[in-house]
């Protein structure tokens, strides 16, 4: 990757003249199943791209309640682009149903209502475990959407391990949705950057949005150089960060103290929930699995995240195992 | 390694840290493909063969945890290049600015004054308004780049005089461009900031200075950047114009503005991860490049005054008024708008007995007329200026038209 940055032949993106971002986005488009792509600094600004190009100020977008653009983004889709977030339920796979999407769209024939415009959906699902919706619950709530005049959005920042999980091409998942982003920064092992496709028209739209926020880079070809890399050569690898998850949830469901539900581990995502008696405040159990050198991410309450990618091992998973096993071990005891 | 000021296709071998990285081949024959002179803008620059190998060889972290220790040093030499206490990496000069006044523009009800050709009026979309929710109002800016200081006078709206008042915003900061890049690249010179400190002390209003071509402006004047910019309580910079880096900006104020920046940049999507990789040329543009700019200032005067001698074909130019890298010029023609000629001049043509095309662009100045605008780069040498003026005299000469006669 960093030899393909090196040697990028590059040109000024904001005259559509850099020849290698031309191509990943070409490239990107393809394997979503979509028209045309556009290069962006991050999800989160694919995903305000989406919400500033599909609703007006004062529309409503729909999405699951557990959702990173409601918990992650800053309020950015709300605060920027002037949408409402209307909340529906994810299950523990991180799925919103077609059913609970279609009784939260809105008649704005109503002048007290507003119009719902866009429905969000994410897959992977972050806080739901890394949990995966299938083509099928894809169709289901796209039909809703589309019936209901509502465009549909895919953070598809992982959208990879789905496809992997899965077994399916990733176009299975994103061809019916009208826009998708997927981020090359994640387990794609990129520096920078996540990738938005959608119709010709839209990315067309979305171009200028990106400028308007300030993600119209230059000779940006140095990062989609490594993003036609991580195309060629570190999809397929996810499948051993999934058994690497997988491995270390086993361990996990084997610590007293802690909790894990492994069916739900479907990709690279492991939560698990700390017992409060037993061990102690979550906030605490990190900063003593820090020291014993384990870095993990809080969640929310007593839930911890662990995310596994190409360089955790599967002797570090063991060997990650054995040292929250010692940390949650020495804070029972003094618990 | 050498700093590039280079011709296309040369072989080379590229050695970093690691042995070889690349080469990049000779093409089979030099005359394959015509010379490109793009003096469109400064941002076409291309990354130098050092920047290439120190993005190769950066050492990154995720910056959205604060852990790339590239982008924490170029924010850091920013800053103090420029006299501030904390610097924050953006992905563009418009990233920066809109940032900037987000950070100052904090509250409710507050507005920008900023002139009325500078770029974050005409080429930021309106983003103040779109996405920052505050009111933007113009002041004039004058032929040498400044904002009008007693236009400015008359319409500040200071907090402590109209926070009663339920008909005016509240004037929050004032943006000064700096080269000015609409009324030619001029310099806009510490006296006047010193004016303009002067005029709104102890009035709660703030200095945002969009400073994407600032070191052209330091290097005009011989003065340090820092100098130019001491009454700011901000400033962006940009890397990826005449510094020549492959993207990117920095904005630098205090601590506590930056780190509210910090959070204003994510909430637009720009938290970028092992971003050390576009941090690594930067630092090099930032230390490096930015002392080269009288190259480009110099290839100006050089393209001015070869322009000044085509004035019995229309040509209008005051060269005085080419103070940097940027050239506007007018075209007093009755049977050409200057649109035409830069698309007659960007196509091929001979000079010098080589294939060349010259690229500028057209643009509406204040006064409503187009003229043409030239912006010189580490890629235009001085064989590329007396190409482009070989062609430029050749299409003004060809057509036989006369110089349009002036409307009195």
């Amino acid at each position: 990757m960093r030899r393909a940055m090196a040697a990028a032949e590059v040109g000024d993106d904001v005259f559509g003249e850099d020849p290698t971002i031309n191509a990943l986005q070409e490239r990107a488009a393809g394997l979503m199943g979509q028209e045309a792509g556009l290069l962006t600094a991050s999800g989160t600004m694919s995903n305000l791209i989406a919400a500033l190009a599909w609703c007006s100020r004062g529309d409503e977008m729909i999405m699951g309640q557990e959702a990173h653009m409601f918990w992650n983004e800053s309020a950015g889709p709300t605060a920027l682009a002037g949408a409402q977030i209307r909340l529906v339920p994810n299950d523990v796979n991180g799925r919103i149903s077609a059913q609970d999407v279609a009784a939260a769209v809105r008649d704005s024939s109503n002048i007290h209502v507003p119009a719902t415009t866009l429905v969000c959906l994410e897959n992977t699902h972050n806080r739901c475990s890394g949990g995966v919706m299938t083509p099928q619950d894809t169709r289901e709530v796209v039909d809703v959407a589309h019936a209901a005049g509502a465009a549909v959005h895919l953070d598809g920042a992982r959208i990879f391990n789905a496809a992997v999980a899965l077994e399916v091409p990733a176009s299975e998942l994103t061809k019916d949705v009208d826009d998708v982003s997927f981020c090359l920064s994640k387990a794609l092992s990129c520096p920078v950057g996540s990738v938005l496709c959608g119709s010709e028209e839209f990315i067309g739209k979305a171009r200028k949005w990106r400028k308007m926020v300030g993600g119209g880079m230059r000779q940006a070809g140095v990062l989609a150089a490594a993003g036609l890399v991580a195309l060629d050569s570190m999809v397929e690898r996810l499948a051993d960060d999934h058994a690497n998850a997988r491995r270390l949830a086993a361990g996990l469901a084997n610590i007293d103290g802690l909790t894990v539900d492994e069916d739900g581990i479907q990709t690279n995502i492991v939560i698990f929930e700390v017992d409060r008696e037993k061990v102690g405040d979550a906030r605490e159990v990190i900063a003593a699995l820090r020291e014993d050198g384990v870095l993990v991410s809080h969640s929310r309450d007593q839930a911890l995240r662990m995310v596994t990618h190409r360089h955790i091992t599967a002797g570090d998973v063991d060997e990650a195992l054995s040292r929250v096993n010692g940390t949650v071990r020495r804070m029972a005891g003094a618990a | 390694m050498e700093v590039s000021n280079g011709e296309e296709g040369m072989s080379m071998v590229v050695m970093g840290r690691y042995g070889v990285l690349y080469t990049k081949p000779r093409p089979k024959s030099a005359e394959t493909s015509p010379r490109v002179i793009d003096m469109r803008s400064d941002t076409v620059t291309r990354p130098t063969e050092e920047m290439r190998v120190a993005m190769f060889e950066a050492e990154v972290g995720d910056d959205v945890f604060g852990e790339d220790p590239t982008v924490a040093e170029l924010e850091k030499k920013a800053a103090e290049l420029l006299g501030k206490e904390a610097g924050l990496f953006v992905a563009s000069g418009t990233m920066g600015n809109l940032a900037a006044m987000m950070s100052h523009c904090w509250s409710r009800g507050e507005e920008v004054l900023a002139g009325d050709q500078s770029h974050v009026v005409l080429f930021e979309q309106g983003g103040a308004a779109q996405i920052g929710n505050f009111f933007l109002r113009t002041v004039r800016n004058l032929p040498d780049g400044t904002l009008d200081l007693e236009e400015l006078r008359s319409k500040l709206q200071p907090e402590g005089k109209v926070a009663g008042d339920p008909h005016k915003t509240m004037t929050r900061l004032i943006v000064v461009e700096n080269t000015h890049n609409m009324m030619g690249g001029r310099v806009i010179r510490p006296e006047y900031m010193d004016r303009l400190a002067e005029l709104i002390r102890g009035l709660g209003i703030r200095i945002h200075v969009d400073g994407a071509r600032l070191f052209n402006a330091a290097t005009a004047l011989g003065l340090p950047p820092a100098e130019l910019v001491k009454h700011a309580d901000s400033v962006t910079i940009c890397l990826s114009k005449g510094l020549s880096a492959p993207a990117g900006s920095v904005l630098v104020g205090t601590a506590h503005f930056i780190s509210r920046a910090r959070r204003v940049r994510k909430s637009l999507g720009g938290g970028m991860r092992q971003v050390g990789v576009l941090a690594a040329p930067g630092i090099i543009a930032l230390e490096k490049m930015s002392q080269r700019l009288e190259i480009d200032h110099n290839m100006a005067k050089f393209l001015g005054r070869g322009l000044v001698s085509m004035s019995d074909l229309g040509v209008d130019l005051d060269l005085e008024a080419v103070e940097t890298n940027i050239v506007f010029f007018g075209l007093q023609r009755s049977d050409m708008t200057a649109e035409d000629f830069v698309a007659r001049l960007e196509k091929e043509g001979v000079a010098n007995g080589d294939r060349v095309i010259v690229k500028m662009l057209p643009a509406r100045v204040a006064s409503g007329e187009v003229k043409v605008r030239a912006v010189l780069n580490h890629h235009v040498t001085h064989q590329g200026v007396e190409c482009a003026l070989i062609r430029i005299r050749e299409i003004l000469a060809n057509r036989g038209g006369r110089k349009r006669k002036q409307e009195t």
